[in-house]
This record gives structure tokens, sequence and C-alpha cells, in this order.
């Protein structure tokens, strides 16, 4: 080994020893979304020398983003380096043991289909449910492990979503998500939030890449009020699971249409993610404080944010005006209409 | 796949391509799919003579349709197919071509490549004030220079207007130039044996065929060289392609399951003469009731002949905004280009438009609900 003492702590301690450091030096770990909860896990799994990580991510970095997410740099704002690209140049700095794969590119069913991989553990890092309920398909179907967060404000979320146990969606049913479900955004974000949740998220996808036990139901903070805790779920999946007890993959299998450049303008239409209903009064009086230009009509909302126009329509159907790539487009849209 | 628009009432975009089709069109396709599956003239047996009588049909039927005998009409994948072989075939280096702003892209484009690629000179006729095509006009290019080539779309994609193409191929003719006639969105509306050169034509819009297939017809006597070659199922022996109509210009694996789905729309078609004047008269009546909205222009057009087509633009809604709103309220209309970038720019209509296309549905009419939705988002 050329690096002798580089591990040397962490082979130290009795959960990992030198077996479990070998087998994360043998270890792929595949990272969707290279944003706040993105980028604090990649730093520790690449410190931690996790051999092999993929990261996927389709935005560029930008000037508010450096209050939260780590690796990057002031110059990578001003250059608008896409976070992929970044996050692999930063890592190579950090820890030349690991191999960094970094897609640019939106982690899509097609996607996934092409990763030519196979990770041993998947890490949320997405700002949407959308591609978390993706993520929770086709972990089903190619029978991996994956550990879910989330945050916003000061609060957080993150839960290990096992191949044999309740997925993403016996927790958290489509039907039940929230109709106008908050994001960084509009809430705002606090990074000590992040870097709570994120300290779960790694320990439990290195506990799973060694082979440990991990925890059981679904770890949850408010660091603002200073709780911590861990909510027990049922061990089984749901009786009524479209994905654990139908076998259904309603997420693969509806991801085609989301964001489509209209004929002949530099705008783009996207669409909401399946089963989700905006409420545009409510949504509008969120955007209040954030957006400009806001105009309010019992059909459409109108905002400008990110030097983009916005138009929003009932339902959560929205035209994005100023933009030609659909991919920048829909990152725009789960930003600030969410998802 | 949620949210599609199952009430054919509310689909208006049959300028686009014709929903529904006729259920005779489906068992049509569907009988292809379960009992014939193979190609006219590719083996001998049941199955392919099944093939041959359904494709000469189909080939009879348009062929009449277009005035010319039927070994004179190619089927293709569409009309852009179509237009790009005529262009192509026509067209010399340094050649001059008259053409008009209401042309589709798909004669747009393939022509100013080939006025990259030939050097032509293309004089485009622009639209009168009230949004027509004066054949006055277009012959007084034709004879201001040698002309090769009069291509002009039978109607407006846009608007509906219907020009008199008739006229103009006479005359163009008269001074020694080719004549092409697009007649994608006439084709089964109304009669489109105009007595140009080449007639093309898609399929799945008024002809209510699958989409997929399109045909150029061409006059006899007129003398045009394959632009692509292939296998035909005609003289396999012969390595050379053929010279002979219509094997010449279907080299390549036809699409005999839309051909299947076009001679059963021809039957439908002779059975039940279509009714375009019940679509028109309820595509007028919301042209005049919504004409006087605040903030509604309709592009105009002459009233003679039009086809149940009509375009709007509204001065506090971009036409994408519209679009999005009718179809939260199950509506699908048109917006944008409509690929007819020079007719909306004649017409400051860069931002795009909302197009409205009635087709042969006969179903219930459901455009007052519309006109409501517009006169609500007009007056708030």
């Amino acid at each position: 080994m050329s690096t002798p003492d580089r591990y040397s702590r962490q082979r130290r301690f009795t959960g990992i020893g030198p077996d479990g450091q070998r087998r994360l030096q043998n270890a792929t770990a595949l990272v969707v979304g290279c944003g706040a909860l993105g980028t604090h896990a990649i730093d520790a799994l690449a410190r931690a020398g996790v051999g092999r990580l993929v990261v996927v991510d389709r935005d560029v970095v930008e000037l508010s983003n450096l209050q939260r997410q780590s690796l990057f740099r002031e110059a990578d704002a001003e250059a608008g380096t896409p976070k992929a690209i970044a996050v692999a140049e930063r890592i190579r700095e950090v820890n030349r043991e690991v191999h960094v794969d970094a897609h640019v590119a939106q982690c899509s069913a097609a996607w996934l289909a092409g990763l030519g991989v196979r990770p041993d553990v998947v890490l949320d890092g997405a700002d949407n449910f959308a591609t978390r309920y993706l993520i929770n398909d086709w972990c089903r179907n190619v029978r991996l492990p994956w550990v879910y967060a989330g945050a916003v404000a000061g609060e957080a979320a993150a839960m290990v979503v096992r191949s044999d146990g309740p997925c993403l969606r016996c927790v958290w049913p489509e039907t039940e998500q929230p109709a106008d479900a908050a994001t960084c955004e509009t809430r705002g974000i606090l990074t000590a939030a992040i870097q709570a949740v994120s300290g779960f998220q790694v320990a439990e996808a290195l506990k799973l890449m060694v082979g440990a036990p991990t925890t059981a139901g679904v770890f949850t903070c408010d660091v603002w009020r200073g709780v911590y805790q861990v909510v027990g779920i049922a061990t089984e999946p749901a009786p009524d699971c479209p994905v654990c007890a139908r076998g259904e993959r309603p997420a693969l299998d509806r991801q085609s249409v989301g964001a489509v450049t209209l004929c002949g303008r530099d705008a783009v239409q996207v669409e909401p993610p399946p089963g989700r209903l905006l409420d545009l009064g409510r949504f509008a009086t969120r955007l209040r404080d954030v957006a400009a230009d806001v105009v309010v009509t019992p059909h459409l909302v109108r905002f400008r944010a990110d030097g983009a126009r916005f138009s929003v329509f009932p339902g959560g159907r929205a035209l994005v005006f100023g933009v030609q790539d659909p991919l920048r487009a829909q990152a725009l849209y789960d930003r600030w209409i969410g998802s | 796949m949620d949210r599609l628009v199952n009430d054919p009432a509310r689909y208006l975009d049959h300028a686009a391509t014709s929903w529904p089709k006729p259920p005779a069109v489906r068992d049509a396709v569907l009988r292809f799919m379960d009992d014939v599956g193979v190609s006219a003239a590719r083996g001998d047996g049941a199955r392919c003579a099944a093939a041959a009588a359904e494709v000469d049909f189909a080939r009879r039927g348009i062929a009449s349709m277009c005035g010319v005998p039927t070994e004179r009409v190619a089927f293709c994948s569409g009309a852009t197919e179509a237009l790009n072989l005529a262009l192509r075939a026509v067209l010399r280096p340094g050649d001059r071509v008259v053409t008009t702003a209401f042309e589709h892209n798909s004669l747009v484009r393939p022509l100013l490549a080939l006025q990259r690629e030939r050097g032509l000179s293309v004089d485009v006729v622009p639209p009168t004030p009230d949004g027509d095509l004066d054949p006055a006009a277009v012959a007084e290019r034709v004879q201001g220079a040698p002309t090769r080539l009069l291509a002009v779309s039978h109607a407006s994609n846009v608007t509906g207007a219907t020009f008199d193409v008739a006229a103009m191929c006479r005359h163009a003719r008269e001074h020694g130039a080719m004549t092409l006639v697009d007649a994608c969105q006439t084709a089964g509306h109304v009669p489109i044996a105009v007595g140009a050169d080449l007639l093309v034509a898609s399929c799945h819009k008024g002809l209510q065929a699958p989409p997929g297939l399109g045909f150029l017809a061409c006059a006899p006597g007129v003398l045009l060289v394959p632009q692509k070659q292939g296998g035909t199922g005609s003289s396999r022996a012969r390595a050379e392609h053929p010279t002979e109509w219509p094997q010449a210009f279907e080299a390549g694996t036809p699409n005999t399951l839309a051909l299947f789905g076009l001679a059963a729309a021809l039957r439908h078609h002779g059975k039940r003469p279509h009714r375009g004047d019940v679509a028109n008269a309820r595509l007028r009546a919301f042209e005049r009731a919504a004409t006087g909205l605040p903030g509604v222009r309709f592009l105009p057009a002459p009233a003679r002949r039009r086809l149940a087509v009509t375009a709007f633009t509204h001065a506090r809604y971009d036409a994408a905004e519209l679009g999005a709103i009718f179809a939260g309220a199950g509506f699908h209309a048109r917006t944008g280009h409509l690929c007819a970038p020079w007719l909306l720019r004649h017409f400051a209509a860069e931002a795009g438009v909302v197009r409205i296309s009635l087709g042969h549905a006969e179903c219930d009419d459901a455009l007052p609900e519309l006109l409501a939705l517009l006169r609500e988002l007009s007056a708030n």
C-alpha cells in the first residue's frame, strides 16, 4: 500500500477494522446529486477511502451554493463549473486513491439503465422527491440498499432503505407528500442541518459497505430546536405499497417527459412530478418574499428568479422563459417550484 | 402518461394530425399486424397478394384524388421526405425559385439548404394585408425572371386560408416554370387536383391515415430522378436501381402498416363524405365572438374557401401560457411558431400564436367552453 498511515485511525475503529477498510477500498458508492448533502457525503466517503465514487448532477456551481455545499470554491461559481466536474477535481486533491466517475446529467431512468457499474450502495443527495422515488424503484429492481436524506430550513431526515425492508414509498406514499412541499429556496437551509443528517447518512453507508448492521427507523433532527431522534417504522413493507406489494415501478415507468423545449422559443415547459397537485394560491404566498415581479391570477402565477421568468399553472405545470436547456429548466423548476 | 386529452371534442389540433382516426383505420392497422405482416412484392403467396391489393387500392385512391395516373404516385415517409425529394430532383445550380411566405419548414428548410448548396435564388411572395396570397403577385414574380420552380402551399397551416393554386400553376406552366404544390393541409378536406407538376401531401392529417406516410404525385411527362436507391421488390435480379414509377421512388421497406390504414381511411371517406362546413361554421362562430375580446388578435385570412383553422395572439399572455391554461382545461390546442417562421414574422407574431384547428371528428362543440375561458382570461 502506497500510503500505509492514511487510514490508520479509521482502521483502529473496531466497527471498521482492517477488513472493513479493505472492503471500503474495493467498494463503489453512487451519490445522486452534488448539492449540500451530496458534497458533504462525497467528501466524507473520499476521505474514508471508498475506492470508487460515481457522482451525478445536472447543475452548475452558483454563488448561493457556497454557503452550504462543501468542496466548491468561488472560482467554480464564477466559472459556472458543472458540479459533478468540480467535485471530481476537488476529490483528486483530497484523495488521489479514490476514482471518481463524474456525470453531468440528470439522474433519469435512462441514465441509471446505462450506468455500467454496479454500486454497493446509493446515497441520496437529490433535492426532490421525484428523483428519490426513482432511486427507490431502481434500487428495488437491482436489489441495492440506499440511504435517503433530505433537509430544509433547520430540519432534516434520513433513513436506510434495505432491499428486503420497507421502501421509501412504504414510509412516504406519493399521495401523502405535502401538496406544497417546501424547498430550500423558499424556506432556506442551515448548513448545520445538512451536517447533522450527513453524519447519519455517511455512517449508515459505511456500515452497508463493510457489512455491519444498519440503524432501523427514520432519523430526524431539528438543529435549531436541538431535537435529534430515530423514529421507529414498520419492519415489514407496507401491504398496499405499489413497489413492495404489487411489484410496480411507478417512477421508472413514468420517466419520460419532464421538460420539453418549446418550438422556436427560448422557453421550456416542465411537467410536475406525477401525483402532485400544487396549490397555486399557497405557492404564490410563499413566493412573495423570495422572488421578483410576482403576479397572481386565478389561472397562473408569474415570477422572476435566477434570471429566468416563470409561469406556473394550477396543478404545477410551468413554463420557464429565458432557458433553452431542458435540464437547466428542470433544475430551476425543482429549486423554485419544488417536486 | 397522465392527463391525456381523451375527449375528441377538445382535441383542437387536427391541422397537426387528425385524431381520433376512424375505427376502420384502427381495424386495418390491426389486420395488418395480426394477419398480413409482409410487404407487397416481397415474395409470393397470399400474404404478399393481400398487401399488394391494399397498397394498390391506396395508390389508386390518391392518384384519382390528385388527377394523375396510378403509377405516378410514390409513397414515402411523409410530406417532408416528398418535398425534399421533389426539390432535390428538380433544382439545379443557379436556378430561380418563387415561393411564398406561407410555406412550412418542411419546404423552407430543404429549400434554404439547397440555396446554400446549389446557389439558388429564392423569391418569397409576401401575403396580402388580409392574409391572402394574390395570384397576380405570384404571376408577376414568376414572369419577372426565368423561373425553374414555383413552390406553393395549397393552404396556410397557420390560418387555414386556401389559395387559388390552380390559377398559379396554369400561369407558371405557360411561362415555363415547373410547379410544386404542398397540399398537406387540404388533402382530405377539399379537392387537390390543381394541375401541379408535383403534388405533395402527408396522409395522417385530413386523410386520417396513421402517421409515417406521405406521397408525391407527379404529372405525366415530368421527368424526375430518384434521390435515393435501394431495394424495391421489383427487378430484383438487376443491380441498377429501377427507373419506372413508382418503384424508382420507393426504395426500402414501405410502411405497409400505414398504407393499410390509408386504404381503410379512403374507403371510409368514400362512404361518408366530409362535412367540413360544420367544423368551419363552428370555428367561424368562435372567431366572431372572440374577435372583440380585449387583447385577442386573430391573424388575418380571407373568408373564401377557408379551412377550419384559425390562429390568434393575446396581448397579455404568451401563447405558451394560453396553451398551458387551455391544456389545464382539457383542451389540446397548438401553440408556438407552427413551423411557419416567415408568416409569423410577417404578421408580427414572432412570440408565437395559439392555433385552433378542427377536423373530421363528429363530436360535440367544445368551442363555446373555450370561448368562455378566453373571455375570463381577457377580462381579469
